[in-house]
């Protein structure tokens, strides 16, 4: 029993890091319609500013602050410069250009940072706390608050804020709210801001655990991508609870499926999307999108 | 609105294509330089050129999917590297070259097909994320059944060595060689016949509305599975023609990072072309080259830098390269020819080629604006 509510609170803050990272890629795909496969690049490079700034004498808790900023502004930036382009047009190009751009930005972070990964400090202490019996680690606790935090601010972003009411006008319909007079682009760049900024506080949670490295989030964000086609691709609640059910049931069927083991237990949630895909094309929370002719 | 009268370059490079003759004997020309290279040319030179056709074979069978039939596969590298698999398990089985080549185009053809009828049921980016999952999936599949496999060492075979009766004047590289293109060139020529005919007109259509394919009578579903089949069939035989090349195979060519390289090589030489799968197998095994002889840890920053520019410079990819090179001069000479008209009217006289085609065009869009009236 104790073994199991250790596995269950241990997949759950594997599955918050994906959740955050999904809840990225949920946004991105609600405000501008595409799936961002260069979040996890975007989020790596924002972690290895904060990296640097802690390597540099500043307090843990500024850097990331700064780092956080830093995202923020790239995310924007990077929705202005590149994405714009090819928001109209084609979505195969598109997710091209977001393939093109995990590439350039991990290829970005190596030349700055070097491909050997390196110890990143934590937040949270190491010790560990007893929950029934079982011992859990404040880190794994840490992270699944720290996700909660953040999806309740989300919502009151989007429900209680003029600012979140324009982003979902824009991500609804962006040519009435146009023609109602909003700023549609800026609200674009706000979306993308967003997102980057939630990916990289997913890095910052993660690199403790896996070492800052270019590639440190490469399966997290295609973990991310599972959770977030799983959870319907527009639902933010659906994408989180997505993760948890990811993570839990890697780490269940790791420990008690002999077959499956600590090697394929990688492959579990994979087979658990497609079938749950096959069901329910639309995701487990995602609306049916009819199409009009 | 009459057609813009072409140039002369144009025109004579329409003449010459126009002719069935030119174009054979065009081929014929490449086909002898092609077999003629590996025998004055070094033993590297002959790996990384048959390097280029198998990736080309696979980057075909991608284009036909993503490029032709508009459906993202970031999945290729699975059968690719089940391909290879399976060559290496025949080798070791002794079995005959033939049948580990068909097995190699039926194995991960069947395979394909069985994913298929089960994602093509999605749409557009969620059928990416399922092929997402082949070589991650693969991967930690192919260490386990280490049998088969050789683990996540990989597993190394010698065949496909000069014959006897060849012996005499070719070197196994040179031998491979020929192997690989042969084999290549076949494919390249299925390839363009089944984009040509009635089920390349059918994945047009898909790509362009599914709507409008089930209102044309083009089940989506239907080509969606042949689509990702033929794709499937294609990475397989690459993935034989590999271990022709290689020697040897590994998890690492499961891996989802070739996956990556391969759809940006296929639209940098450029999506739904044929020319353009070729020229994107070129641009896989060169760039990581060039990129490692300038600096080598900056190689992921240059091939993102190029696709990024390919993307907004030149969409359709190196093959679109000429038409697009055209166009801009095009566009650019008129300009010049505007701002020179506006800016100082008495050059009108100077300059009456570059104003004339416009102004014939816009006084015969008024004709036929005055037909139109009751």
């Amino acid at each position: 029993m104790a073994l199991f509510i250790q596995l269950i609170v241990e997949g759950l803050a594997t599955g918050s890091i994906y959740g955050a990272l999904a809840l990225a890629i949920v946004l991105v795909n609600r405000a501008t319609g595409m799936i961002n496969f260069a979040q996890g690049a975007m989020a790596v490079l924002s972690t290895f500013v904060a990296f640097a700034l802690a390597q540099a004498g500043v307090p843990l808790l500024l850097a990331f602050l700064i780092a956080f900023a830093f995202a923020f502004l790239f995310g924007a930036a990077v929705e202005r410069v590149i994405i714009r382009r090819f928001e109209k047009g084609d979505p195969d190009t598109a997710v091209v250009v977001t393939i093109g751009l995990f590439v350039l930005i991990g290829g970005i972070a190596a030349a700055f940072f070097g491909y050997e990964p390196q110890q990143f400090p934590s937040l949270f202490p190491l010790d560990s706390v007893n929950i029934l019996g079982a011992s859990v680690s404040v880190r794994s606790l840490g992270i699944i608050i720290v996700l909660v935090i953040v999806m309740v601010l989300l919502q009151l972003l989007f429900r209680t804020t003029k600012l979140g009411l324009a982003m979902r006008s824009v991500a609804d319909n962006p040519e009435s709210s146009a023609l109602s007079g909003l700023p549609v682009s800026r609200l674009l760049m706000i979306g993308w801001g967003l997102a980057s900024l939630l990916g990289a506080i997913a890095g910052v949670l993660v690199a403790p655990q896996l070492f800052v490295s270019p590639g440190m989030l490469d399966f997290v964000l295609v973990y991310a991508l599972a959770a977030a086609i799983l959870g319907g691709l527009d639902s933010p609640v659906g994408a989180v609870v997505a993760a948890w059910i990811i993570g839990v049931v890697e780490n269940l069927a790791g420990a008690y499926v002999d077959f499956i083991g600590n090697d394929l237990k990688i492959a579990v949630p994979f087979v658990v999307m497609i079938i749950i895909l096959i069901v329910r094309p639309q995701g487990l929370f995602g609306r049916k999108v009819v199409v009009r002719v | 609105m009459k057609p813009k009268p072409l140039n002369r370059v144009q025109k004579l490079w329409r003449t010459a294509t126009a002719s069935r003759w030119v174009r054979i004997a065009f081929t014929v020309v490449v086909a002898v330089v092609l077999a003629v290279i590996p025998l004055v040319s070094s033993k590297s030179i002959n790996g990384q050129l048959s390097t280029m056709a198998v990736y080309a074979v696979a980057i075909l069978g991608l284009s036909i999917m993503m490029g032709y039939a508009g459906q993202v596969s970031l999945g290729q590298s699975a059968f690719l590297g089940f391909g290879a698999y399976i060559a290496a398990y025949g080798v070791n089985q002794n079995w005959p070259v033939p049948v580990i080549f068909l097995a190699c185009l039926a194995i991960p053809a069947l395979a394909g097909l069985l994913v298929a009828l089960a994602a093509a049921r999605l749409r557009g980016l969620a059928l990416a994320m399922v092929t997402i999952a082949l070589p991650i999936i693969g991967i930690p599949l192919a260490k386990r059944f280490s049998d088969f496999t050789g683990g996540s060492v990989g597993t190394t075979v010698s065949w496909m060595k000069v014959p006897d009766w060849a012996a005499g004047f070719l070197a196994n590289d040179q031998w491979r060689y020929y192997v690989v293109f042969v084999i290549a060139g076949l494919l390249f020529v299925i390839g363009r016949n089944l984009v040509k005919g009635r089920i390349g007109r059918a994945f047009a259509i898909l790509k362009e509305n599914e709507a409008v394919a089930i209102a044309m009578g083009v089940s989506p579903y239907r080509y969606k599975v042949l689509a990702f089949t033929i794709a499937s069939m294609f990475g397989g035989a690459a993935g034989f023609l590999y271990l022709v090349v290689y020697q040897y195979t590994s998890p690492e060519t499961l891996s989802f990072h070739v996956s990556i390289n391969m759809v940006a090589s296929m639209v940098i030489g450029g999506s739904g072309s044929i020319l353009g799968a070729l020229l994107g197998g070129v641009y896989y095994q060169l760039v990581p080259v060039i990129a490692g002889q300038i600096d080598p840890s900056s190689t992921a920053l240059i091939s993102g830098a190029i696709l990024l520019l390919v993307l907004f410079l030149v969409p359709g990819g190196i093959v679109s390269l000429p038409r697009r090179i055209l166009q801009v001069s095009r566009h650019a000479r008129r300009r010049i020819g505007r701002s020179a008209t506006t800016q100082n009217p008495p050059d009108r006289a100077l300059a009456p080629a570059a104003t004339s085609p416009e102004s014939t065009e816009k006084s015969e869009r008024k004709r036929q604006g005055h037909d139109e009236l009751p």
